[in-house]
């Protein structure tokens, strides 16, 4: 076997790139590019999915990496997390408090009257899956007013726009462990690799940042039998978290900005109390960038999973925190499976020169002639 | 209304300035620097923030994600020799805006020159996130559940 050059390809390269290109814009004549804002608007579900994969709340260049990425979101988290690469990390915020957050949803399916009350929100959880032929030639001048229409007929309220926490009632009433906040440092995943076994809050920022299918699949097996969380979503919250840090010359708190975010908790099976105390409900946690409600109960379903993994040993692979946290992130699974679409040459002939050699050997002894198993110096068996 | 009576906290600033386009908070601040000296207590710098929070379950902390971040501190003299300090951080990418707040931080916090626009920029800015919160609260006025209308039905949907 010799070395196989690899030469020649640039061209082709080149055109490949021009060619995404032009399918891009093949619409020509007719065509109208796509701008930023109307991919954050409009395919607002699919803004929040990049961005929080990427784990960039930056949801204008989330948009633009879907544009340029032709609608992949694998490919498109991926442009994110190269260009957060080149960027200077400059601070670590102060812990964000979430109560804080102003909700555009709530739901809580583990009792329906809940202080401040059940707010549906955006949710297609009431619609029909039946397509809506009109928007297939939507006209622009309805489009346009519908926001207009939709304000004018809501009375002024007095909602609130923060809620206390669901998970705070059952906490009063002793049913969960009370929460007694820790100043650990967390783990950065961005700059510590996964060296296991690894602190909870690795794992959480982990499925934070993970692909939403890759995270509902392994919750999934979770659910379907895989495990015995069995959970019931205590408080499923979307809103805006103002993110708040001291102003730099008077040092009174400020607020920067905003972020759109998903959090959920779950309650699942109780156990024992610490030290023997009264049996309570234990919990799971997930949050993540934009709106993305089946990632949020995925994770909190998975942190439940591997909080029993950590403590007493995987039963189940929604357990073992090597394989949930090892498997989930799509940057990484993308790439190793776009991988082998490069050129393996040197690999292959060398899996072929084996090959031949075992169907020689093979045909001049009269031995397993699949090569599996086969070792002229071991037991044949 | 008037900045006497400013009902506008400081640490409100930042937030009621981003909410208006770019270039009328940058013209403004462009202003206002043109007859003052204006100095970088520290130089502007865009990057990225980690956003950290606490777990609602264990309330342990951890990192979200990451957000962008820009941030300026400047120092504005007057040429009669008054002199301020302001700073700005915002969710952005740019430190060039970060650095026009931060200009107009310190003009309106000493009421320097030019302090009256910056004070009409905060009304505006006030504005605009009235417009936003309403549409929130109309979001949730719309979809709030109002299970008294299922009394007549209790327990046909409980599970």
């Amino acid at each position: 076997m010799g070395y196989v050059a690899i030469k020649g390809g640039g061209r082709a390269i080149k055109g490949a790139t021009a060619v995404l290109e032009m399918l891009r814009t093949s619409e020509g004549d007719r065509g109208t590019p796509l701008s930023l804002d109307v991919i954050e608007t409009q395919l607002r579900l699919l803004t929040s999915r990049v961005l929080s994969e990427g784990g960039l709340y930056h949801p204008p260049l989330a948009a633009l990496a879907i544009k340029q990425m032709q609608g992949d979101t694998l490919e498109a988290a991926f442009t994110l997390r190269a260009y957060r690469s080149t960027r200077p990390r400059l601070l670590e915020t102060p812990v964000q408090d979430t109560s804080g957050m102003r909700i555009i949803r709530r739901i809580s399916s583990a009792f329906k009257e809940i202080p401040g009350g059940q707010i549906l929100g955006p949710t297609f959880d009431y619609t029909l899956r039946l397509m809506r032929f009109d928007l297939v030639d939507e006209d622009p001048k309805t489009f346009r007013s519908f926001v207009r229409r939709f304000l004018k007929d809501v009375p002024e309220d007095r909602l609130p726009t923060n809620f206390p926490r669901v998970v705070d009632t059952f906490r009063a009433e002793g049913l969960l462990p009370p929460a007694s906040p820790r100043d650990i440092t967390p783990f950065d995943i961005t700059r510590e690799p996964l060296v296991f076994p690894v602190p909870r809050s690795a794992a959480l920022s982990t499925m934070a940042r993970a692909e939403t299918g890759s995270l509902l699949a392994l919750a999934y097996s979770n659910m379907r039998g895989f495990g015995d969380i069995h959970p019931t979503v205590a408080e499923l919250r979307v809103g805006y978290l103002p993110v708040l840090l001291p102003h730099p010359a008077t040092g009174e708190t400020m607020e920067m900005g905003e972020v759109l975010m998903t959090e959920c908790e779950v309650i699942a099976m109780y156990e024992e109390g610490e030290d023997g105390g009264s049996p309570v409900f234990t919990m799971g946690y997930g949050a993540c960038f934009g709106h993305n409600e089946v990632k949020a109960i995925s994770m909190a379903i998975l942190d439940r999973a591997l909080q029993k993994g950590m403590r007493d040993g995987p039963s189940n692979p929604s357990e073992d925190p090597e394989f949930v946290l090892l498997h989930i992130d799509g940057v990484d699974s993308m790439g190793f499976a776009s991988h082998y679409k490069m050129p393996h040459y040197v690999t292959f002939q060398s899996d072929m020169d084996r090959l031949r050699s075992t169907r020689r050997k093979a045909e001049g002894t009269g031995q397993d002639k699949t090569g599996k198993g086969y070792d002229p110096g071991g037991d044949p068996a | 209304m008037n900045v006497e009576s400013n009902p506008f906290p400081r640490h409100q600033w930042v937030r009621l300035w981003c909410a208006l386009p770019n270039d009328v908070v940058e013209k403004a601040a462009a202003k206002c620097a043109h007859s003052m000296r204006v100095d970088d207590i520290k130089s502007p710098e865009a990057g990225l923030a980690l956003l950290t929070l606490r777990d609602g379950a264990l309330a342990e902390p951890y990192y979200l994600g990451e957000i962008p971040l820009s941030r300026a501190h400047v120092s504005v003299s007057t040429p009669e020799g008054k002199n301020a300090e302001g700073a700005a951080l915002i969710m952005d990418d740019r430190a060039h805006l970060a650095r026009a707040m931060a200009i107009l931080d310190a003009v309106l916090a000493a009421k320097l020159p030019g302090w009256e626009s910056a004070f009409a920029l905060l009304e505006e800015g006030a504005r605009a996130i009235q417009k936003m919160e309403r549409t929130r609260k109309a979001i949730l006025a719309t979809t709030q559940v109002d299970f008294s209308l299922l009394a007549s039905t209790e327990g046909d949907e409980d599970e």
